[in-house]
């Protein structure tokens, strides 16, 4: 109301227009973290420079991208499914560790053979990652209970459990040092042609893929955005709401507990569960993702990357200034500047010819919009 | 002999979770008025550890020397962050779970960063808040020991500032209105009360309390910066405004039974307690997490009760909580 201006709703809601204005914002949260980094003394552009040389300058860059984006796209890809009825998975670490955890137990305690065994750790860590979300699940759809808090502190519990295992009761007890589990015995093969990337790429790649076709052209995707749109509304059209819910939420769940298996088995140098360490915050960076993405299963591979890339040079950086906690800080300001973007392309500004006149003079409003 | 082994480590349990639990009391207290306002705050986890972390450059590189002001270091730090989370989420009514989400991710990203290689040096003695004694003999009884001998700030946790919340809220005339910003904001508005600035205020408010909480951890529990300091005791302080149904009394009952179970896990670990059918070490792991799971039955109770008809509303939840107000949408 400064200046006669206004803010009004857009009656209209474009995609388009609404991705545009999330990178734009997330791009103002980059460059708002470049100027912290140059306040706190270091040099944003030597960083940005140095980052892009850390991750397309050698093929190892490349593929540790690669690597990092499996977790990270996993864990997207559940939540942007939840996120599209609404319903804010924020538990996605708890799950993929809960999906790790019984698949690791399955690997170590069965002895099968490797076509037998991968598939049913795979069957195993999809039922984990969907027990972890049940309780939130069962209680957001049944009792209205509102499920950010619920599916969070889920995540502390998970990470004590796979902590117990790696300390406790799988621990590899053949050295004295180790605070691991015992490792699978099975790893997924390399794609040709690389040294550390696995198969399990194409996985998150192909959901994606699976997904946005089904919401772009099935019935039950429909119904899930027209519960995200106005849950009243769907209930009224005769959506069964809290059983979709339910689904929708165990499935966003055992999506990212699948993430949990293939870093078992397909991440270099993950065999075995290592503590809480064994997801590097990748149920965060997921969430970022899928806010960054607006929940549009395309929108997650292209952001995923971009994130992966991001924590990749995070990483890599160490010794050049930049480290994890600084990378945390600017997903934190992206996240700002997504926020505000997606508010933003809702609104318009507009002047009002009425407020700039003082007192309202009806003639003077009426012939001054028909001229 | 049995029955004083049980005495004691029942009250060395007491002893230690009431100020274990002053930390998830001061910042259950920020949600609680953040909440009242209508402003869903998750960034909780930030805000301690940035309260936490100014408070340790305080003292390590501005050479404070009294803990009140490094205390109010702390303080400020949040209170700082808490308007940039306000200028958001009230002035630019952004939505309040992606910026408090993201306050919670960058901000113990901006505390870590911050606090590198401050890991290990501890908060000198005697600037660490020390036991208030005023009669000289709390530390003669095991049972006042336990029960009283306290420092300042567990006293302004548990007592003053709840006392003096409720009174604002449910007995001032201002209380109504803030109340009311949180109920109903156009009915605020529509009495001439500025529903941006009360949001605005206590948004603030309720920040720089949770910044205390950071605060006092380092210059009381754990006498020292390490990183992730928060633990999820930001989380698990919006879980206990929910049981607490958004009353200040209750706030610091709920947050006393986290505080309990912390401290139970921590006396059961360091006097190796176990089951019959469960190692000590075991135990130790399967008591780790205890406060999340009970954390987690406590918030579903309530909404379960309502369920099954107990209850007429299904929370007590501000009407317009985590709702942006725009006059133009009333």
């Amino acid at each position: 109301m400064i200046l006669g201006y206004r803010l009004q709703r857009r009656l209209d809601a474009d995609a388009r227009r609404s991705a545009i204005y999330r990178i734009s914002g997330a791009v103002a949260g980059l460059l708002v973290s470049g100027l912290f980094l140059l306040v706190t003394g270091r040099n944003p552009v030597t960083i940005l420079a140095d980052s892009f040389e850390a991750v397309f300058g050698s093929k190892r860059g490349i593929e540790g991208v690669a690597v990092q984006s499996i977790p990270i796209l996993m864990c997207a890809i559940g939540v942007s499914l939840s996120l599209r009825m609404k319903v804010w998975n924020i538990g996605s670490d708890g799950q993929f560790l809960a999906g790790a955890f019984v698949a690791c137990g399955i690997g170590i305690n069965v002895d099968l053979p490797a076509g037998v065994l991968l598939p049913l750790m795979m069957l195993g860590s999809l039922i984990g990652g969907a027990i972890w979300i049940l309780v939130p699940a069962a209680a957001r759809a049944h009792w209205g209970v509102n499920e950010i808090i619920t599916s969070l502190l889920l995540n502390f519990v998970a990470v004590q459990l796979v902590v117990w295992a790696s300390l406790g009761f799988w621990r590899d007890t053949t050295s004295m040092v180790t605070q691991s589990t015992r490792s699978v015995p099975f790893t997924l093969p390399r794609i040709p042609g690389f040294d550390s990337v696995s198969i399990a790429f194409f996985v998150p790649l192909i959901l994606a893929l699976a997904l946005w076709v089904v919401f772009r052209s099935t019935k039950v995707g429909y119904e899930i955005d027209i519960i995200g749109g106005n849950p009243r509304a769907a209930s009224f059209a005769g959506i069964n709401v809290p059983r979709r819910v339910i689904i929708v939420m165990l499935t966003s769940g055992a999506i990212a507990g699948l993430g949990g298996v293939l870093q078992l088995t397909g991440a270099p140098g993950a065999q075995a569960l290592n503590g809480g360490g064994f997801s590097r915050a990748y149920g965060l960076s997921g969430f970022i993702v899928a806010a960054l993405a607006g929940a549009s299963f395309l929108g997650v591979l292209v952001a995923g990357l971009f994130l992966s890339s991001m924590f990749y040079a995070g990483i890599a950086l160490q010794t050049k200034g930049l480290s994890v906690y600084i990378i945390f800080a600017i997903y934190g300001m992206v996240l700002i500047g997504v926020a505000i973007g997606e508010t933003a392309s809702r609104y318009r500004l507009y002047r009002s010819v009425a407020e700039m006149s003082g007192p309202v003079d009806l003639e003077t409003v009426t012939s001054g919009a028909a001229s | 002999m049995m029955f004083a082994i049980i005495e004691n480590a029942f009250l060395s349990i007491l002893g230690s979770a009431v100020p274990a639990s002053t930390v998830i009391v001061l910042a259950a207290t920020g949600v609680l008025l953040n909440e009242r306002v209508g402003v869903l705050n998750l960034g909780q986890e930030g805000f301690i550890a940035i309260g936490a972390v100014f408070t340790v450059i305080s003292v390590q590189e501005w050479g404070v020397e009294n803990s009140w002001l490094a205390l109010l270091a702390g303080v400020l730090g949040a209170a700082v962050i808490g308007a940039f989370f306000a200028l958001g989420v009230v002035v630019m009514r952004v939505s309040q779970v992606l910026v408090g989400l993201a306050v919670a991710l960058g901000g113990v990203g901006l505390a870590n960063q911050l606090g590198t290689n401050r890991n290990g040096s501890p908060v000198p003695t005697e600037i660490q808040f020390s036991d208030l004694d005023p009669f000289g003999v709390f530390a003669d009884n095991e049972f006042f020991e336990a029960f009283l001998l306290h420092d300042p700030v567990t006293y302004l946790a548990y007592l003053v500032i709840p006392a003096a919340l409720w009174f604002l809220l449910f007995r001032t005339r201002h209380g109504m209105v803030v109340r009311a910003v949180g109920e109903n904001p156009g009915a605020v508005d529509a009495v001439g009360a500025s529903v941006t600035g009360l949001r605005f205020f206590y948004t603030v408010v309720g920040s720089a309390i949770t910044g205390a909480a950071g605060a006092y951890m380092v210059l009381t529990i754990t006498p020292t910066w390490s990183p992730d300091i928060a633990r999820g005791r930001g989380w698990v302080a919006l879980a206990v405004v929910i049981f607490a149904a958004w009353r200040p009394g209750r706030v610091v009952l709920g947050a006393l039974l986290f505080g309990t179970m912390i401290s139970f896990e921590s006396t059961a670990k360091a006097r190796s307690w176990n089951l019959p059918f469960l190692a000590a070490v075991d135990m130790g792991f399967l008591l780790s997490m205890l406060p999340y799971i009970v954390t987690l039955i406590v918030i579903l109770v309530p909404a379960g009760a309502a369920h099954m008809g107990r209850r007429i509303r299904a929370t007590d939840a501000p009407a317009a909580l985590a709702t942006p107000y725009l006059r133009e949408e009333r």
